[in-house]
Protein backbone atom coordinates (compact mmCIF):
# COMPACT_ATOMS: atom_id res chain seq x y z
CA UNK A 1 0.00 0.00 0.00
CA UNK A 2 1.31 3.39 -0.95
CA UNK A 3 1.48 5.97 1.77
CA UNK A 4 2.40 9.06 -0.17
CA UNK A 5 0.25 12.09 0.37
CA UNK A 6 -1.55 11.85 -2.98
CA UNK A 7 -2.87 8.34 -2.55
CA UNK A 8 -4.34 8.36 0.87
CA UNK A 9 -7.57 10.16 0.11
CA UNK A 10 -8.52 7.61 -2.54
CA UNK A 11 -8.18 4.57 -0.26
CA UNK A 12 -10.70 4.76 2.55
CA UNK A 13 -9.55 1.52 4.22
CA UNK A 14 -10.34 1.00 7.90
CA UNK A 15 -8.00 3.29 9.81
CA UNK A 16 -6.27 0.71 12.01
CA UNK A 17 -5.58 -1.73 9.17
CA UNK A 18 -4.38 1.02 6.89
CA UNK A 19 -1.96 2.28 9.49
CA UNK A 20 -0.48 -1.06 10.37
CA UNK A 21 -0.06 -2.15 6.75
CA UNK A 22 1.44 1.23 5.93
CA UNK A 23 3.82 1.09 8.86
CA UNK A 24 5.43 -2.16 7.74
CA UNK A 25 6.20 -0.98 4.24
CA UNK A 26 7.08 2.53 5.31
CA UNK A 27 9.41 1.19 8.00
CA UNK A 28 11.16 -1.04 5.47
CA UNK A 29 11.58 1.89 3.08
CA UNK A 30 12.94 4.17 5.79
CA UNK A 31 15.33 1.55 7.16
CA UNK A 32 16.60 0.28 3.80
CA UNK A 33 19.29 2.93 3.13
CA UNK A 34 20.77 2.50 6.61
CA UNK A 35 20.71 -1.29 6.30
CA UNK A 36 22.37 -1.06 2.88
CA UNK A 37 25.17 1.17 4.14
CA UNK A 38 25.81 -0.88 7.29
CA UNK A 39 25.74 -4.22 5.47
CA UNK A 40 27.78 -3.06 2.48
CA UNK A 41 30.52 -1.21 4.32
CA UNK A 42 30.66 -2.93 7.73
CA UNK A 43 28.96 -6.34 7.72
CA UNK A 44 30.28 -7.58 4.37
CA UNK A 45 33.94 -6.73 5.18
CA UNK A 46 33.49 -8.32 8.59
CA UNK A 47 32.28 -11.57 7.04
CA UNK A 48 35.17 -11.43 4.57
CA UNK A 49 37.54 -11.28 7.52
CA UNK A 50 36.21 -14.59 8.82
CA UNK A 51 36.76 -16.23 5.44
CA UNK A 52 40.22 -14.66 5.02
CA UNK A 53 41.32 -15.99 8.40
CA UNK A 54 41.13 -19.54 7.01
CA UNK A 55 43.50 -18.88 4.10
CA UNK A 56 47.20 -18.07 4.02
CA UNK A 57 47.63 -14.86 2.06
CA UNK A 58 51.03 -13.20 2.26
CA UNK A 59 51.70 -10.51 -0.29
CA UNK A 60 55.39 -10.89 0.47
CA UNK A 61 55.30 -14.51 -0.75
CA UNK A 62 53.10 -14.38 -3.85
CA UNK A 63 54.50 -17.70 -5.14
CA UNK A 64 52.87 -19.52 -2.22
CA UNK A 65 49.40 -18.67 -3.47
CA UNK A 66 46.48 -18.58 -1.03
CA UNK A 67 46.10 -22.14 0.28
CA UNK A 68 43.25 -23.07 2.61
CA UNK A 69 44.62 -23.88 6.06
CA UNK A 70 41.43 -24.05 8.10
CA UNK A 71 42.15 -23.13 11.68
CA UNK A 72 45.91 -23.36 11.10
CA UNK A 73 46.48 -19.64 11.60
CA UNK A 74 44.48 -19.72 14.81
CA UNK A 75 46.82 -22.43 16.11
CA UNK A 76 49.73 -20.23 15.04
CA UNK A 77 48.17 -17.24 16.83
CA UNK A 78 47.77 -18.82 20.26
CA UNK A 79 51.48 -19.70 20.18
CA UNK A 80 52.65 -16.37 18.77
CA UNK A 81 54.58 -14.58 21.55
CA UNK A 82 54.06 -11.22 19.87
CA UNK A 83 50.28 -11.74 19.82
CA UNK A 84 50.28 -12.82 23.46
CA UNK A 85 52.35 -9.77 24.41
CA UNK A 86 50.06 -7.45 22.44
CA UNK A 87 47.01 -9.02 24.06
CA UNK A 88 48.55 -8.64 27.51
CA UNK A 89 49.53 -5.02 26.78
CA UNK A 90 46.02 -4.28 25.57
CA UNK A 91 44.38 -5.71 28.68
CA UNK A 92 46.96 -4.04 30.94
CA UNK A 93 46.42 -0.62 29.33
CA UNK A 94 42.69 -1.29 29.33
CA UNK A 95 42.52 -1.80 33.08
CA UNK A 96 44.73 1.22 33.84
CA UNK A 97 43.13 3.64 31.38
CA UNK A 98 39.51 2.66 32.01
CA UNK A 99 40.07 2.89 35.76
CA UNK A 100 41.96 6.17 35.37
CA UNK A 101 39.28 7.71 33.18
CA UNK A 102 36.67 7.00 35.89
CA UNK A 103 38.85 8.41 38.68
CA UNK A 104 39.27 11.64 36.70
CA UNK A 105 35.96 11.69 34.84
CA UNK A 106 33.54 11.46 37.78
CA UNK A 107 34.93 14.54 39.62
CA UNK A 108 34.96 16.36 36.26
CA UNK A 109 31.27 15.61 35.81
CA UNK A 110 30.45 16.81 39.33
CA UNK A 111 32.33 20.06 38.66
CA UNK A 112 30.66 20.61 35.32
CA UNK A 113 27.24 19.88 36.84
CA UNK A 114 27.22 22.49 39.59
CA UNK A 115 26.20 25.88 38.24
CA UNK A 116 29.00 28.42 38.12
CA UNK A 117 30.02 31.56 36.31
CA UNK A 118 32.57 29.69 34.22
CA UNK A 119 30.18 26.90 33.24
CA UNK A 120 30.49 27.49 29.48
CA UNK A 121 34.27 27.56 29.71
CA UNK A 122 34.25 24.43 31.87
CA UNK A 123 32.09 22.68 29.30
CA UNK A 124 34.48 23.56 26.47
CA UNK A 125 37.41 22.35 28.59
CA UNK A 126 35.48 19.15 29.19
CA UNK A 127 34.70 18.59 25.51
CA UNK A 128 38.09 19.45 24.03
CA UNK A 129 39.93 16.24 24.94
CA UNK A 130 37.02 14.16 23.66
CA UNK A 131 36.80 16.05 20.36
CA UNK A 132 40.52 16.23 19.64
CA UNK A 133 41.73 13.85 16.92
CA UNK A 134 43.40 10.91 18.72
CA UNK A 135 46.45 11.00 16.47
CA UNK A 136 46.92 14.70 17.27
CA UNK A 137 46.50 13.98 20.98
CA UNK A 138 49.28 11.43 20.58
CA UNK A 139 51.53 14.01 18.90
CA UNK A 140 50.82 16.69 21.49
CA UNK A 141 51.58 14.42 24.43
CA UNK A 142 54.68 13.00 22.78
CA UNK A 143 55.89 16.62 22.73
CA UNK A 144 54.82 17.29 26.34
CA UNK A 145 56.74 14.15 27.39
CA UNK A 146 59.74 14.92 25.17
CA UNK A 147 62.88 13.50 26.78
CA UNK A 148 65.00 16.63 26.42
CA UNK A 149 62.86 19.73 26.16
CA UNK A 150 59.46 18.47 27.29
CA UNK A 151 57.42 20.66 29.59
CA UNK A 152 56.68 17.70 31.89
CA UNK A 153 60.40 17.29 32.51
CA UNK A 154 60.76 21.04 33.01
CA UNK A 155 58.11 21.07 35.73
CA UNK A 156 59.59 18.00 37.44
CA UNK A 157 63.12 19.44 37.39
CA UNK A 158 62.04 22.90 38.55
CA UNK A 159 60.04 21.32 41.38
CA UNK A 160 63.11 19.35 42.38
CA UNK A 161 61.34 16.02 41.97
CA UNK A 162 63.92 14.70 39.52
CA UNK A 163 67.52 15.80 39.04
CA UNK A 164 67.59 15.77 35.26
CA UNK A 165 65.14 15.26 32.40
CA UNK A 166 63.62 11.79 32.16
CA UNK A 167 63.68 9.93 28.84
CA UNK A 168 59.95 9.29 28.96
CA UNK A 169 59.37 7.68 25.60
CA UNK A 170 62.49 5.56 25.40
CA UNK A 171 62.39 4.12 28.92
CA UNK A 172 59.93 1.20 28.90
CA UNK A 173 58.28 1.81 32.28
CA UNK A 174 58.05 5.56 31.76
CA UNK A 175 56.70 5.16 28.23
CA UNK A 176 53.83 3.11 29.68
CA UNK A 177 53.13 5.81 32.27
CA UNK A 178 53.17 8.52 29.59
CA UNK A 179 50.79 6.59 27.36
CA UNK A 180 48.38 5.82 30.19
CA UNK A 181 48.28 9.52 31.15
CA UNK A 182 47.65 10.48 27.52
CA UNK A 183 44.80 8.01 27.08
CA UNK A 184 43.26 8.97 30.43
CA UNK A 185 43.38 12.67 29.43
CA UNK A 186 41.71 11.84 26.14
CA UNK A 187 38.98 9.55 27.51
CA UNK A 188 38.02 11.02 30.91
CA UNK A 189 35.85 13.53 29.06
CA UNK A 190 33.73 10.76 27.69
CA UNK A 191 33.12 9.26 31.13
CA UNK A 192 32.40 12.76 32.48
CA UNK A 193 29.83 13.44 29.75
CA UNK A 194 27.95 10.19 30.30
CA UNK A 195 27.98 10.76 34.07
CA UNK A 196 26.86 14.35 33.49
CA UNK A 197 23.86 12.96 31.62
CA UNK A 198 23.12 10.76 34.62
CA UNK A 199 23.46 13.67 37.04
CA UNK A 200 21.05 15.75 34.98
CA UNK A 201 18.48 12.98 35.34
CA UNK A 202 18.57 12.98 39.15
CA UNK A 203 15.68 15.01 40.55
CA UNK A 204 16.86 17.94 42.68
CA UNK A 205 14.35 17.06 45.40
CA UNK A 206 16.26 13.90 46.24
CA UNK A 207 19.54 15.63 47.04
CA UNK A 208 17.69 18.46 48.73
CA UNK A 209 15.80 15.99 50.91
CA UNK A 210 19.10 14.42 51.95
CA UNK A 211 20.40 17.90 52.65
CA UNK A 212 17.40 18.70 54.85
CA UNK A 213 17.86 15.41 56.70
CA UNK A 214 21.29 16.64 57.69
CA UNK A 215 23.44 14.51 55.41
CA UNK A 216 26.83 15.92 54.54
CA UNK A 217 27.65 16.49 50.92
CA UNK A 218 29.98 13.49 50.93
CA UNK A 219 27.29 11.28 52.48
CA UNK A 220 24.77 12.49 49.92
CA UNK A 221 27.20 11.61 47.14
CA UNK A 222 27.88 8.07 48.35
CA UNK A 223 24.39 7.16 49.57
CA UNK A 224 22.10 9.01 47.15
CA UNK A 225 23.88 10.19 44.01
CA UNK A 226 26.23 7.28 43.31
CA UNK A 227 23.55 4.54 43.43
CA UNK A 228 21.36 6.59 41.08
CA UNK A 229 24.33 7.00 38.74
CA UNK A 230 24.87 3.23 38.48
CA UNK A 231 23.21 2.87 35.04
CA UNK A 232 25.24 5.77 33.56
CA UNK A 233 28.43 4.39 35.06
CA UNK A 234 27.70 0.98 33.57
CA UNK A 235 27.11 2.44 30.10
CA UNK A 236 30.28 4.53 30.34
CA UNK A 237 32.21 1.48 31.51
CA UNK A 238 31.15 -0.72 28.61
CA UNK A 239 31.87 1.91 25.96
CA UNK A 240 35.22 2.68 27.55
CA UNK A 241 36.08 -1.01 27.73
CA UNK A 242 35.29 -1.41 24.03
CA UNK A 243 37.38 1.59 23.00
CA UNK A 244 40.24 0.44 25.26
CA UNK A 245 40.35 -2.97 23.60
CA UNK A 246 40.47 -1.35 20.16
CA UNK A 247 42.93 1.46 20.98
CA UNK A 248 45.14 2.26 18.01
CA UNK A 249 45.91 5.90 17.16
CA UNK A 250 47.67 6.97 20.38
CA UNK A 251 49.93 3.89 20.72
CA UNK A 252 50.65 4.21 16.99
CA UNK A 253 51.90 7.81 17.35
CA UNK A 254 53.90 6.98 20.47
CA UNK A 255 55.62 4.09 18.75
CA UNK A 256 56.59 6.42 15.88
CA UNK A 257 58.45 8.51 18.48
CA UNK A 258 60.12 5.56 20.22
CA UNK A 259 60.35 2.74 17.70
CA UNK A 260 61.78 0.06 20.00
CA UNK A 261 58.82 -0.07 22.34
CA UNK A 262 57.37 -3.57 22.27
CA UNK A 263 55.66 -2.62 25.53
CA UNK A 264 53.40 -0.15 23.74
CA UNK A 265 52.20 -2.53 21.04
CA UNK A 266 48.48 -3.14 21.44
CA UNK A 267 46.38 -5.67 19.55
CA UNK A 268 45.17 -2.89 17.21
CA UNK A 269 48.73 -1.84 16.38
CA UNK A 270 49.82 -5.47 15.83
CA UNK A 271 46.92 -6.02 13.41
CA UNK A 272 47.82 -2.83 11.56
CA UNK A 273 51.48 -3.85 11.25
CA UNK A 274 50.63 -7.40 10.23
CA UNK A 275 48.39 -6.14 7.44
CA UNK A 276 50.08 -2.96 6.20
CA UNK A 277 53.75 -3.46 7.11
CA UNK A 278 54.17 -7.25 6.88
CA UNK A 279 51.44 -7.56 4.21
CA UNK A 280 50.26 -10.81 5.78
CA UNK A 281 46.54 -10.46 5.05
CA UNK A 282 45.59 -13.99 6.12
CA UNK A 283 47.14 -13.78 9.57
CA UNK A 284 45.91 -10.19 10.02
CA UNK A 285 42.39 -11.51 9.44
CA UNK A 286 42.94 -14.18 12.10
CA UNK A 287 44.13 -11.56 14.57
CA UNK A 288 41.13 -9.40 13.62
CA UNK A 289 38.75 -12.23 14.46
CA UNK A 290 40.40 -12.42 17.89
CA UNK A 291 39.77 -8.69 18.33
CA UNK A 292 36.15 -9.14 17.17
CA UNK A 293 35.76 -11.87 19.76
CA UNK A 294 36.99 -9.67 22.60
CA UNK A 295 34.82 -6.76 21.42
CA UNK A 296 31.81 -9.03 21.01
CA UNK A 297 32.21 -10.39 24.53
CA UNK A 298 32.06 -6.84 25.93
CA UNK A 299 29.14 -5.95 23.62
CA UNK A 300 27.14 -8.94 24.82
CA UNK A 301 27.59 -7.83 28.42
CA UNK A 302 26.27 -4.42 27.37
CA UNK A 303 23.26 -5.81 25.51
CA UNK A 304 22.40 -8.06 28.45
CA UNK A 305 22.69 -5.10 30.74
CA UNK A 306 20.50 -2.82 28.59
CA UNK A 307 17.90 -5.54 28.08
CA UNK A 308 17.93 -6.25 31.80
CA UNK A 309 17.37 -2.57 32.49
CA UNK A 310 14.37 -2.40 30.13
CA UNK A 311 12.72 -5.57 31.36
CA UNK B 1 17.36 29.17 36.11
CA UNK B 2 19.11 27.09 38.72
CA UNK B 3 20.03 28.31 42.12
CA UNK B 4 23.56 27.72 43.33
CA UNK B 5 23.55 25.24 46.20
CA UNK B 6 24.59 26.60 49.56
CA UNK B 7 28.26 25.92 50.00
CA UNK B 8 30.49 26.65 52.91
CA UNK B 9 33.86 28.31 52.45
CA UNK B 10 36.02 25.19 52.23
CA UNK B 11 33.61 23.64 49.73
CA UNK B 12 33.78 26.76 47.64
CA UNK B 13 37.57 26.74 47.68
CA UNK B 14 37.69 23.06 46.67
CA UNK B 15 35.22 23.67 43.87
CA UNK B 16 37.05 26.74 42.57
CA UNK B 17 40.34 24.83 42.58
CA UNK B 18 38.68 21.92 40.85
CA UNK B 19 37.20 24.11 38.14
CA UNK B 20 40.55 25.84 37.64
CA UNK B 21 42.23 22.45 37.28
CA UNK B 22 39.55 21.25 34.86
CA UNK B 23 39.89 24.31 32.63
CA UNK B 24 43.69 24.24 32.81
CA UNK B 25 43.83 20.52 32.09
CA UNK B 26 41.46 20.76 29.15
CA UNK B 27 43.16 23.70 27.49
CA UNK B 28 46.84 23.37 28.39
CA UNK B 29 47.97 20.79 25.80
CA UNK B 30 46.52 22.87 22.98
CA UNK B 31 47.79 26.16 24.42
CA UNK B 32 51.23 24.59 24.65
CA UNK B 33 51.09 23.68 20.96
CA UNK B 34 50.09 27.26 20.17
CA UNK B 35 53.05 28.62 22.17
CA UNK B 36 55.41 26.08 20.60
CA UNK B 37 54.25 27.00 17.12
CA UNK B 38 55.35 30.61 17.70
CA UNK B 39 58.88 29.69 18.77
CA UNK B 40 61.96 29.08 16.68
CA UNK B 41 63.71 25.74 16.60
CA UNK B 42 66.63 27.25 18.57
CA UNK B 43 64.36 28.72 21.21
CA UNK B 44 62.83 25.30 21.68
CA UNK B 45 66.12 23.59 22.42
CA UNK B 46 66.55 25.23 25.76
CA UNK B 47 66.27 23.68 29.14
CA UNK B 48 64.88 24.91 31.53
CA UNK B 49 62.04 25.57 29.12
CA UNK B 50 61.36 29.14 28.12
CA UNK B 51 57.58 29.32 28.44
CA UNK B 52 56.70 32.30 26.27
CA UNK B 53 58.21 32.87 22.85
CA UNK B 54 60.60 35.84 23.10
CA UNK B 55 59.65 37.06 19.64
CA UNK B 56 56.42 35.40 18.51
CA UNK B 57 57.07 34.22 15.00
CA UNK B 58 54.36 33.14 12.58
CA UNK B 59 56.87 31.89 10.01
CA UNK B 60 56.08 28.30 11.03
CA UNK B 61 52.53 28.76 9.78
CA UNK B 62 53.78 29.81 6.37
CA UNK B 63 56.15 26.83 6.33
CA UNK B 64 53.27 24.43 7.09
CA UNK B 65 51.76 25.38 3.75
CA UNK B 66 55.00 25.61 1.78
CA UNK B 67 56.55 22.31 2.91
CA UNK B 68 53.43 20.21 2.37
CA UNK B 69 50.25 20.94 0.41
CA UNK B 70 48.44 21.53 3.71
CA UNK B 71 45.79 23.71 2.08
CA UNK B 72 44.86 20.72 -0.08
CA UNK B 73 44.81 18.44 2.99
CA UNK B 74 42.51 20.90 4.71
CA UNK B 75 40.13 21.08 1.75
CA UNK B 76 40.14 17.29 1.45
CA UNK B 77 39.20 16.94 5.12
CA UNK B 78 36.50 19.55 4.75
CA UNK B 79 34.99 17.90 1.66
CA UNK B 80 35.18 14.37 3.07
CA UNK B 81 33.80 15.36 6.48
CA UNK B 82 30.94 17.47 5.13
CA UNK B 83 29.87 14.85 2.59
CA UNK B 84 30.14 12.00 5.13
CA UNK B 85 28.00 14.04 7.48
CA UNK B 86 25.42 14.78 4.81
CA UNK B 87 25.23 11.13 3.72
CA UNK B 88 25.12 9.78 7.26
CA UNK B 89 22.41 12.18 8.44
CA UNK B 90 20.33 11.65 5.30
CA UNK B 91 20.35 7.91 5.96
CA UNK B 92 20.08 8.10 9.76
CA UNK B 93 17.05 10.42 9.99
CA UNK B 94 14.55 8.11 8.24
CA UNK B 95 15.96 5.05 10.03
CA UNK B 96 15.77 6.71 13.44
CA UNK B 97 12.26 7.95 12.69
CA UNK B 98 11.14 4.43 11.83
CA UNK B 99 12.80 2.96 14.93
CA UNK B 100 11.30 5.48 17.31
CA UNK B 101 7.91 6.18 15.75
CA UNK B 102 6.60 3.24 13.75
CA UNK B 103 5.25 -0.05 15.03
CA UNK B 104 8.02 -2.50 14.25
CA UNK B 105 7.96 -5.89 15.88
CA UNK B 106 11.72 -6.40 15.68
CA UNK B 107 12.47 -2.96 17.11
CA UNK B 108 14.46 -4.24 20.08
CA UNK B 109 16.51 -6.56 17.90
CA UNK B 110 17.20 -3.81 15.35
CA UNK B 111 18.38 -1.40 18.04
CA UNK B 112 20.63 -4.12 19.48
CA UNK B 113 22.11 -4.64 16.01
CA UNK B 114 22.76 -0.91 15.69
CA UNK B 115 24.62 -0.96 19.00
CA UNK B 116 26.60 -4.01 17.88
CA UNK B 117 27.64 -2.21 14.68
CA UNK B 118 28.86 0.74 16.72
CA UNK B 119 31.31 -1.57 18.46
CA UNK B 120 33.10 -3.03 15.43
CA UNK B 121 36.85 -2.40 15.57
CA UNK B 122 37.89 -0.32 12.55
CA UNK B 123 41.35 -1.86 12.39
CA UNK B 124 39.77 -5.30 11.88
CA UNK B 125 37.93 -4.00 8.83
CA UNK B 126 41.03 -2.38 7.37
CA UNK B 127 42.12 -5.13 4.96
CA UNK B 128 38.68 -6.22 3.71
CA UNK B 129 37.62 -2.59 3.26
CA UNK B 130 40.87 -1.87 1.45
CA UNK B 131 40.20 -4.71 -0.99
CA UNK B 132 36.58 -3.60 -1.41
CA UNK B 133 37.69 -0.07 -2.25
CA UNK B 134 40.42 -1.35 -4.55
CA UNK B 135 38.08 -3.60 -6.50
CA UNK B 136 35.59 -0.73 -6.78
CA UNK B 137 38.52 1.42 -7.98
CA UNK B 138 37.80 3.97 -5.26
CA UNK B 139 41.27 4.16 -3.65
CA UNK B 140 42.54 7.75 -3.66
CA UNK B 141 39.07 9.17 -4.18
CA UNK B 142 36.75 10.92 -1.74
CA UNK B 143 34.15 8.10 -1.67
CA UNK B 144 36.85 5.73 -0.34
CA UNK B 145 36.61 7.69 2.93
CA UNK B 146 33.08 9.08 2.73
CA UNK B 147 31.39 5.66 2.54
CA UNK B 148 33.17 4.11 5.55
CA UNK B 149 32.96 7.32 7.59
CA UNK B 150 29.22 7.58 7.02
CA UNK B 151 28.76 3.90 7.86
CA UNK B 152 30.99 4.00 10.95
CA UNK B 153 29.16 7.01 12.39
CA UNK B 154 25.73 5.77 11.38
CA UNK B 155 25.04 3.76 14.58
CA UNK B 156 25.93 6.75 16.76
CA UNK B 157 23.80 9.07 14.61
CA UNK B 158 20.82 6.69 14.71
CA UNK B 159 21.03 6.17 18.49
CA UNK B 160 21.31 9.91 19.13
CA UNK B 161 18.38 10.67 16.83
CA UNK B 162 16.23 7.92 18.34
CA UNK B 163 16.79 9.51 21.74
CA UNK B 164 15.74 12.92 20.39
CA UNK B 165 12.74 11.64 18.40
CA UNK B 166 11.47 9.67 21.37
CA UNK B 167 11.36 12.84 23.44
CA UNK B 168 8.82 14.45 21.08
CA UNK B 169 5.25 13.81 22.27
CA UNK B 170 3.37 11.40 20.01
CA UNK B 171 0.16 13.36 20.52
CA UNK B 172 1.47 16.08 18.22
CA UNK B 173 1.57 13.71 15.28
CA UNK B 174 -1.66 12.00 16.17
CA UNK B 175 -3.36 15.39 16.22
CA UNK B 176 -1.98 16.24 12.79
CA UNK B 177 -3.07 12.87 11.42
CA UNK B 178 -6.57 13.24 12.83
CA UNK B 179 -6.68 16.58 11.06
CA UNK B 180 -6.13 14.75 7.79
CA UNK B 181 -2.36 14.83 7.49
CA UNK B 182 -0.64 11.65 6.32
CA UNK B 183 2.05 9.77 8.22
CA UNK B 184 4.73 11.18 5.90
CA UNK B 185 3.19 14.63 6.13
CA UNK B 186 3.22 14.50 9.93
CA UNK B 187 6.80 13.34 9.83
CA UNK B 188 8.10 16.08 7.58
CA UNK B 189 5.95 18.93 8.90
CA UNK B 190 5.72 18.18 12.64
CA UNK B 191 8.41 15.79 13.82
CA UNK B 192 11.38 16.86 11.71
CA UNK B 193 11.22 20.58 12.50
CA UNK B 194 10.92 19.79 16.21
CA UNK B 195 13.85 17.41 16.07
CA UNK B 196 16.13 19.85 14.28
CA UNK B 197 18.33 20.28 17.38
CA UNK B 198 18.78 16.50 17.44
CA UNK B 199 19.69 16.47 13.75
CA UNK B 200 22.25 19.24 14.33
CA UNK B 201 23.70 17.28 17.25
CA UNK B 202 23.98 14.07 15.24
CA UNK B 203 25.58 15.99 12.36
CA UNK B 204 28.16 17.51 14.71
CA UNK B 205 29.09 14.10 16.11
CA UNK B 206 29.52 12.66 12.61
CA UNK B 207 31.58 15.65 11.47
CA UNK B 208 33.97 15.38 14.43
CA UNK B 209 34.38 11.62 13.92
CA UNK B 210 35.10 12.09 10.22
CA UNK B 211 37.48 15.02 10.72
CA UNK B 212 39.46 13.02 13.29
CA UNK B 213 39.67 9.66 11.53
CA UNK B 214 43.23 8.56 10.89
CA UNK B 215 43.64 4.86 10.10
CA UNK B 216 41.49 4.58 6.97
CA UNK B 217 42.69 7.94 5.68
CA UNK B 218 46.29 6.79 6.17
CA UNK B 219 45.71 3.53 4.31
CA UNK B 220 43.21 4.27 1.54
CA UNK B 221 44.23 7.67 0.21
CA UNK B 222 47.98 7.46 -0.14
CA UNK B 223 48.45 10.01 -2.93
CA UNK B 224 49.78 13.24 -1.44
CA UNK B 225 47.04 15.42 -2.94
CA UNK B 226 44.34 13.12 -1.47
CA UNK B 227 45.64 13.22 2.12
CA UNK B 228 43.51 14.59 4.95
CA UNK B 229 44.75 16.80 7.83
CA UNK B 230 44.87 14.04 10.45
CA UNK B 231 47.42 12.24 8.28
CA UNK B 232 48.92 15.51 7.05
CA UNK B 233 50.14 16.57 10.50
CA UNK B 234 52.26 13.41 10.71
CA UNK B 235 54.05 14.14 7.43
CA UNK B 236 56.36 16.82 8.82
CA UNK B 237 58.42 14.43 10.87
CA UNK B 238 61.52 13.02 9.25
CA UNK B 239 63.09 9.64 9.92
CA UNK B 240 64.77 10.88 13.11
CA UNK B 241 63.88 14.56 13.25
CA UNK B 242 60.79 16.08 14.78
CA UNK B 243 60.54 19.76 13.81
CA UNK B 244 58.20 20.54 16.71
CA UNK B 245 57.47 24.21 15.92
CA UNK B 246 56.34 23.16 12.46
CA UNK B 247 54.37 20.13 13.70
CA UNK B 248 52.75 22.34 16.36
CA UNK B 249 51.66 24.90 13.80
CA UNK B 250 50.13 22.14 11.66
CA UNK B 251 48.35 20.72 14.71
CA UNK B 252 46.92 24.12 15.60
CA UNK B 253 45.56 24.63 12.08
CA UNK B 254 44.19 21.08 11.99
CA UNK B 255 42.10 21.50 15.14
CA UNK B 256 40.70 24.97 14.36
CA UNK B 257 37.41 23.62 12.96
CA UNK B 258 36.99 21.28 15.94
CA UNK B 259 37.66 24.00 18.50
CA UNK B 260 35.29 26.43 16.76
CA UNK B 261 32.50 23.82 16.62
CA UNK B 262 32.99 22.90 20.28
CA UNK B 263 32.97 26.52 21.39
CA UNK B 264 29.86 27.41 19.38
CA UNK B 265 27.86 24.22 19.91
CA UNK B 266 29.01 23.11 23.39
CA UNK B 267 25.45 22.65 24.61
CA UNK B 268 24.46 20.54 21.61
CA UNK B 269 27.54 18.32 22.04
CA UNK B 270 26.78 17.75 25.70
CA UNK B 271 23.14 17.01 24.84
CA UNK B 272 24.13 14.54 22.14
CA UNK B 273 26.71 12.71 24.20
CA UNK B 274 24.53 12.46 27.26
CA UNK B 275 21.45 11.43 25.27
CA UNK B 276 22.66 8.26 23.61
CA UNK B 277 25.87 6.92 24.96
CA UNK B 278 28.32 7.49 22.19
CA UNK B 279 31.49 5.69 21.32
CA UNK B 280 34.52 7.23 23.00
Amino acid sequence: MRTEAGNVGTAPAPRSRRRRGGDGLLAALLLAPAALLLCGVLLFPMLTTFRDSLFVNKLTEPWAGTPFVGLGQYAQMVQDPRFLTALRNTLFFGVLTVGGSFLVGIPMALLAHTPSRVRGLARVALLLPWAMPPVITGLIFAWLFNGQYGVVNDVLVRAGIVGEPLRWLSTPGLAVVAMVITIVWKTSSFVALIVLGGLQGIPRELTEAADVDGATRVQTFWRVILPLLAPSLAVAFIFRAISAVQVFDIPYTFIQQAPAQGLLETLGVYIYRTSIEFLDFGYAATLSVALFAVSLAVTLVYVRFVRGGEG
Amino acid sequence: MEQAPRLNLSERVVRALGLALLVFGGFFPLVWMLLTSLKTEGELQQFPVQYLPSQPDVANYARVFSEQPFGTFFMNSLIVSLLSTALCVAVAVPAAYALSRLEIRARGLLLTLVVAFSMLPVVSLLVPLFRLMRSAQLLNTYPALILPYAALSLPVAILTLVAFFSAIPRDLESAAMVDGSTRVGAMTRIVLPLSLPGVVTAALLVFVNSWNEFLLALSFNTRLNMRTVSVGVTLYQGEFAFPWPLISAAVVIAVVPIVVLIAVFQKRFVAGLTAGGVKA
